[in-house]
């Protein structure tokens, strides 16, 4: 079951290894930064490898085998164990150069060592062990044999990464869609020094012996390394086998196994939410409570609550375990075909849900071999397709796909995607383009048109007249996780550091490649001259909030309030008497009044219409947002004529930090709308927000992501299961 | 609110984390809204020579089949029904004779439905008759009643339409007075930025609309606009077909800046055609009242007790055995790479797209002139020569701030028109998902031994017995169906649910196979009909004979089943 590997990296530290030409980096540091980069994508990847760090050309020594002045300088740092972040940091500040020399070769014998020894009782799935070393240094070859045996017959791999390439060519370009520019200044052959020639000699001949042709392959340069390193490890998961029957009517079925084959791959990990201060996560408690939509927000028990659903406008009591009891039945897994159609009436656009499967015939079992191939080869020659009803199992919803002939040189397959209900199409009319008299492009246009498309193309033809893709989408990683693991590893090593901008490279993968660039400038600039294209000005279209919701008789309109305030507020004394808090019903007229009153402080006026507008936003509905607008208008106002701006400007700022977690985006919008900001110096004197502050206060905006998905009852999947194990 | 963002969650589910649409610009703009002004005249209720339904029974059929499809897609939109040239009237303030607001503007519900199902049928018409009754027409007077529904509306309404179903081409019968009344209430109605459609139906000696009701109907969006349907529906279907792309308000899910190089932008909005259609969520309620209620959820410090406010937390992962800390702006922060909109990387020959690259539902665009004047130029520029080359365009796709960008092939796609020159398919690109290195997975492929010619040929024959047309639209969602089905039963009080069908299944239909199975012939089916004996059959007989016909029926009532054979078999 598992799949881990142990891996012992074993890095030369001897003094040759700070040697460098002028304005080189020495290999010492090169090795370091692959060691840093490797381990750092362990931690991320977070599998079950366990990675030991042995070093070499040490002032002291620390291993097992150390005897009578034998394997003498090399030191095991690190036994063999989960990499982690104290590793890395062990990495960053412990690994200094050191003054000996070591033979390679007893280091590679304490590494294999340390292999057979700790990995005792423990399966792997690969023992493996990397050397860096820049070879300079005198060995004796008299164990090599001996050693060759040893390694093979433990099962143990080896690589090696070295300052300079193997052989005469650089291997650097070999890397084909690594990003970046090819390593140019390691140079092959010259300047090695005849250590480095023997050593050269060894490594290669380990190497062959070891693995045959294929041994060499794995000699990698330092820059070579970096430059792959620096890449995270793709999200990998283990293909979940689900196996199943295909159905044709009632008479023919095969054994099949269906894997997911493409999917949107999402980070493994979410973020918790932890206290501020201590970073402490138990700190933050979270709590649901339930209330009814009345004035004072009355608490219900969540046991007194059932579930209902909308029908049209009416709410429908349904019980959890009427819902069950009378939902859809499905009689389980099931992969069974419905009819044949052909390929062409499937539209690719139409294509739904996030994954393919392809679909095999059962292992070892010929019959189902045969039957699915022949069922394969006749949709392939017939160019048509199975429409499939498919249940990944008794919990999950059916869906209708499609299975494609898939035939490659090595094998063939079915190719499942999930096709739309009625319910999921919308059909929306748009109007025509082509013959369109305002729209029509000229002849002039369209060969602007067909000559940027032309410079532009990213398939080339190379010298053998193969045609290229030179952006290959499927060989990019996803940029998302490039930068969250760059990012957290930038905050693990130094917590109190800025964010580190995208690095260079993963900019570069994301942007139009070079020579497409050069290429297509003249094309563009005359589709630049040919179309005319202008930014429509908008005529002030925005809304306030007032034509937003209309003007409706139970809801103050903002303007209005301010006009009418005097007259309004007389007669709401009359008719309501002496107010004495800011209600809920009209807490507008309920503030003013408090404030004219003055029976309550200023301060506890402004506190009780805060509260009263939490209230409000709290219900998230743009029903209450009219009201709470025309409280912030309110409390502006009152703040404005009574000279008090600290109270207000404190409330907003606060306000407008809680908007992305409170997903109050459109409410602010509104505020932009109404234009009610921050109050400047210019208003009320003790202000310290300048004019400007308060102009641009609400341009800044964040929006805010909806925090989870909903929860669907039934994403069942292959990796579901895989998530529960 | 529950409700409200259970609303938006219809309008552009989200189901996925990142798919939440960014707009904005319809977020708030409040709820649509849609009338149907129905003639009740007597012509309205003949039945025509050749047997057909009448186009009232017609009318109400499509009616019927609105109001339901509101109430799974789109509860919050506000539906009326008004009958006009009635005997009775029926409105808020009784201040119009002959017209009846059998429905005010309200959104649909269960009981509407069964209201609706009364006037349907040979029943109907009679129920009609007690009811409405047929009498004096002024159009000018049902559409200022109509006026006043709308203008009686608390709530914001963003889009307004008004649909006038009739089969006479001029109502007042040469009554200039009546005509410029109705005239001048039009073009109120039309000020105040409600859409009015013409229905018209077959009218023996031809509909001609421009007698009358050229000037009564708002003129087609742009000059580009399909225009006026000349030809009168005579089928259900056709009726339906041309009601819902009228009915939908077609809205983009944001609007965004395509760039092809430097300095060179042309304005896009991107729509969504397709997307899962998931249940509602639930909403809870009280258990003694049966009155909503709504979560509130709260942070608080586990030790004091203390309301936690959003800068109070912040962010972590554990890697290593290490906590790694961030605000919560920073997580957002690593998720930006650049300004939202789609940057033109080139182009890549069709073949190049891999059927199996599919990752998510695709998208669709279509030039904004209202944005950047000369987009759709451009754009249609664009379209052609791709389409003509063969060749897609590939491009970077930032859908909204903080979101980090994909890769999306534009897939050209022009215009085609079905036979009744309805748009089957709209001139624009498909925007095709593409996957990253992550998002393909490595499997070891099952090696076995392959079929012989022979064998192959017998499958052949196989799939050749089981060919058929597929459809996008012909499968329902049986777990959607069933839902509402259930809901349904329980709003009016139903013993049991309706059964639904399940096409899904094998034995539910699609697939040819099932074809042949006819229990029963076309020529008897047809001495039912003439002797309207069609009752006397069970339902399961009827189903499958409305299978056998491919008639898609709206409901599984008996009666349901009986109409729409008479329908079929009379033509």
């Amino acid at each position: 079951m598992s799949s881990s590997s142990a891996l012992v990296l074993c890095m030369d530290v001897g003094f040759s290894m700070s040697n460098s030409e002028p304005g080189q980096e020495p290999p010492f540091e090169q090795a370091k930064k692959v060691i840093q980069k490797f381990v750092q994508r362990q931690v991320f990847a977070e599998n079950k490898d366990e990675v030991g760090l042995v070093l070499f050309g040490t002032d002291g020594t620390k291993n097992r085998l150390a005897k009578d002045g034998q394997y003498e300088n090399i030191t095991v740092h690190r036994h063999l164990m989960m990499p982690d972040f104290e590793l890395l940091e062990e990495i960053e500040s412990e690994l200094q150069p050191g003054g000996q020399q070591a033979d390679w070769l007893d280091a590679l014998v304490v590494c294999m060592d340390l292999l057979q020894q700790e990995t005792m009782g423990k399966k792997f799935e690969r023992l493996n062990i990397v050397l860096l070393t820049d070879l300079n240094v005198q060995t004796s070859a008299d164990q090599l044999d001996v050693i060759i045996n040893s390694l093979k017959k433990a099962g143990i791999t080896l690589q090696f990464f070295l300052p300079f390439p193997l052989d005469g060519e650089d291997r650097a370009d070999g890397g084909g869609d690594g990003p970046g520019p090819s390593a140019a200044s390691a140079r092959p052959g010259k300047g090695l020094s005849s250590q480095q020639t023997q050593g050269l000699e060894m490594v290669k001949n380990i190497m062959t012996s070891l693995e045959e042709e294929d041994g060499l392959e794995e000699v990698h340069t330092f820059r070579d390394a970096l430059e792959k390193l620096s890449i995270f490890k793709r999200i990998d998961r283990r293909p979940m086998a689900w196996p199943c029957q295909l159905t044709i009517g009632s008479s023919l079925t095969i054994r099949i196994v269906g894997y997911k084959a493409v999917t949107e791959e999402k980070v493994k990990k979410s973020w918790t939410i932890v206290d501020a201060q201590s970073h402490q996560r138990d700190d933050v408690k979270r709590e649901t409570v339930y209330c009814l939509n009345d004035d004072d927000e009355t608490e219900v028990q969540k046991d007194d609550t059932i579930q209902g659903f909308r029908y049209g406008s009416d709410i429908v009591p349904f019980s959890k375990v009427d819902e069950d009891q009378m939902k859809y039945k499905s009689d389980g897994k099931c992969f069974s075909v419905l009819g044949f159609t052909k390929q062409e009436l499937i539209r690719r656009h139409q294509f739904m849900g996030s994954q393919v499967v392809k679909v095999f015939a059962a292992r070892d079992d010929e019959h189902a071999a045969v039957a699915l191939s022949a069922l394969i080869r006749a949709l392939d020659s017939l160019k048509m397709a199975a429409i499939v009803r498919y249940a990944y199992d008794r919990r999950s919803n059916p869906q209708v796909g499609a299975a494609f002939p898939c035939i490659k040189e090595k094998y063939e397959c079915l190719l499942y995607v999930q096709l739309p209900f009625m319910e999921d199409l919308r059909q929306f009319t748009f109007p025509m383009l082509e013959n369109n008299k305002k729209f029509t492009p000229s002849e002039s246009q369209l060969s602007a048109a067909d000559a940027l498309i032309d410079s532009m193309m990213l398939v080339e033809k190379d010298e053998d007249g193969e045609s290229v893709d030179v952006f290959k989408v499927n060989h990019i990683p996803n940029p998302q996780f490039q930068r969250l693991f760059q990012c957290l590893h930038h905050r693990g090593v130094n917590p109190d550091d800025p964010l580190p901008p995208v690095e260079p490279w993963l900019k570069r993968a994301l942007e139009r490649p070079q020579a497409v660039s050069a290429r297509c400038q003249a094309p563009l600039q005359d589709v630049k001259t040919k179309f005319p294209l202008k930014v429509v000005v908008k005529k002030k279209e925005q809304k306030t909030s007032a034509d937003v919701f209309g003007s409706s008789a139970d809801e103050p309109d903002a303007k209005r309030v301010k006009v009418d305030e005097e007259m309004e507020f007389n007669l709401a004394e009359i008719a309501a008497g002496n107010i004495t808090s800011v209600g809920s019903v009209n807490p507008v007229r309920d503030f003013c009044a408090l404030v004219r009153q003055k029976t309550v402080s200023f301060d506890q006026a402004c506190q009780q219409l805060t509260h009263r507008i939490e209230q409000l936003l709290g219900n998230r509905s743009p029903e209450y947002y009219m009201k709470s607008i025309a409280c912030i208008q309110a409390f502006r106002d009152q703040s404005v004529s009574s000279g008090n701006a600290e109270l207000f400007n404190s409330y907003m700022q606060s306000l407008k930090r809680s908007v992305p977690d409170r997903n109050l985006q459109e409410f602010w919008d509104l505020l932009i709308q109404d234009a009610l900001t921050l109050i400047s110096k210019d208003e009320v004197d003790g202000s310290t927000i300048s004019k400007q502050d308060a102009n641009q206060f609400l341009a800044f905006e964040q929006k805010e992501e909806v925090q989870a998905a909903p929860v669907q009852e039934d994403t069942g999947d292959v990796d579901d299961l895989l998530d529960m194990m | 609110m529950a409700e409200w963002r259970q609303y938006y969650q219809n309008e552009d589910d989200e189901v996925e984390e990142d798919e939440e649409d960014s707009g904005g610009d319809y977020k708030i703009s409040g709820r649509d809204s849609l009338v149907f002004l129905v003639d009740a005249s007597k012509e309205m209720f003949i039945k025509s020579e050749d047997g057909e339904t009448s186009n009232f029974d017609m009318t109400m059929q499509c009616v019927r089949s609105v109001y339901t499809s509101k109430i799974i897609s789109s509860d919050k939109d506000l539906v009326a029904l008004v009958f006009y040239g009635t005997e009775q009237s029926k409105n808020p303030r009784n201040s119009f004779k002959h017209v009846y607001v059998y429905h005010d503007l309200d959104s649909p519900g269960s009981q509407r439905v069964l209201d609706i199902d009364k006037l349907l049928g040979e029943k109907g018409a009679q129920f009609a008759e007690k009811t409405i009754g047929s009498g004096e027409t002024s159009l000018g007077e049902a559409l200022w009643c109509c006026s006043n529904l709308y203008s009686d509306i608390k709530l914001r309404l963003s889009h307004k339409r008004l649909m006038i179903f009739t089969c006479r081409d001029d109502p007042h019968g040469g009554d200039g007075a009546k005509d410029r009344q109705a005239r001048t209430k039009a073009a109120d109605l039309k000020e105040t930025g409600v859409v009015i459609d013409l229905m018209h139906l077959t009218k023996p000696g031809g509909f001609d609309v421009s007698l009358f009701f050229c000037d009564i109907v708002s003129p087609p969006e742009d000059e580009s606009e399909l225009g006026l349907q000349i030809e009168p529906c005579r089928k259900l279907e056709d009726l339906q077909k041309r009601v819902r792309a009228k009915e939908l308000k077609k809205r983009s899910q944001s609007r965004l800046t395509f760039s092809l190089g430097e300095g060179v932008n042309l304005a896009v909005g991107v729509y969504v055609l397709a997307r899962t259609a998931t249940k509602p969520s639930a909403v809870k309620l009280h258990r003694d009242t049966n009155e909503p209620v709504r979560t509130k959820t709260r942070y608080f410090h586990a030790h004091n007790g203390g309301i936690l406010l959003p800068n109070d937390m912040k962010r972590a992962q554990v890697y290593g055995k290490k906590q790694i800390v961030m605000e919560k702006d920073e997580v957002d922060e690593i998720k930006k790479f650049d300004d939202p909109g789609l940057v033109l990387m080139g182009f890549k020959p069709m073949d190049r797209l891999k059927l199996h690259h599919h990752i998510r539902p695709a998208l669709f665009i279509y030039p904004e002139e209202e944005q950047i004047s000369g987009s759709s130029c451009v754009f249609t520029a664009l379209l052609l020569k791709c389409s003509e080359k063969n060749v897609f365009a590939l491009c970077r796709y930032i859908p909204r701030r903080n979101t980090p960008p994909r890769f999306v092939a534009l897939v050209p796609q022009r215009e085609e028109l079905d036979q009744s020159q309805t748009q089957a398919t709209p001139p624009g690109f498909n925007v095709i998902f593409l996957p990253f290195a992550d998002d393909i997975r490595t499997l070891d492929a099952h090696v076995g031994p392959t079929a012989s010619d022979e064998q192959v040929d017998k499958m052949k024959e196989i799939v050749h017995k089981l060919r058929f047309k597929y459809k996008s639209d012909s499968f329902e969602n049986p777990v959607l169906q069933q839902h509402y089905r259930n809901l349904e039963a329980l709003a009016l009080n139903m013993l049991e649910p309706e059964p639904i069908e399940d096409l899904t299944t094998e034995s539910g239909g699609g697939a040819a196979e099932k074809k042949p199975k006819a229990e029963i012939s076309e020529e008897e089916l047809k001495n039912h009909v003439a002797n309207s004996t069609l009752g006397k059959l069970t339902v399961p007989v009827l189903k499958d004979a409305c299978k056998q016909f491919g008639i898609r029926t709206t409901g599984t009532k008996k009666q349901e089943l009986i109409d729409a054979l008479t329908m079929q078999l009379s033509k």
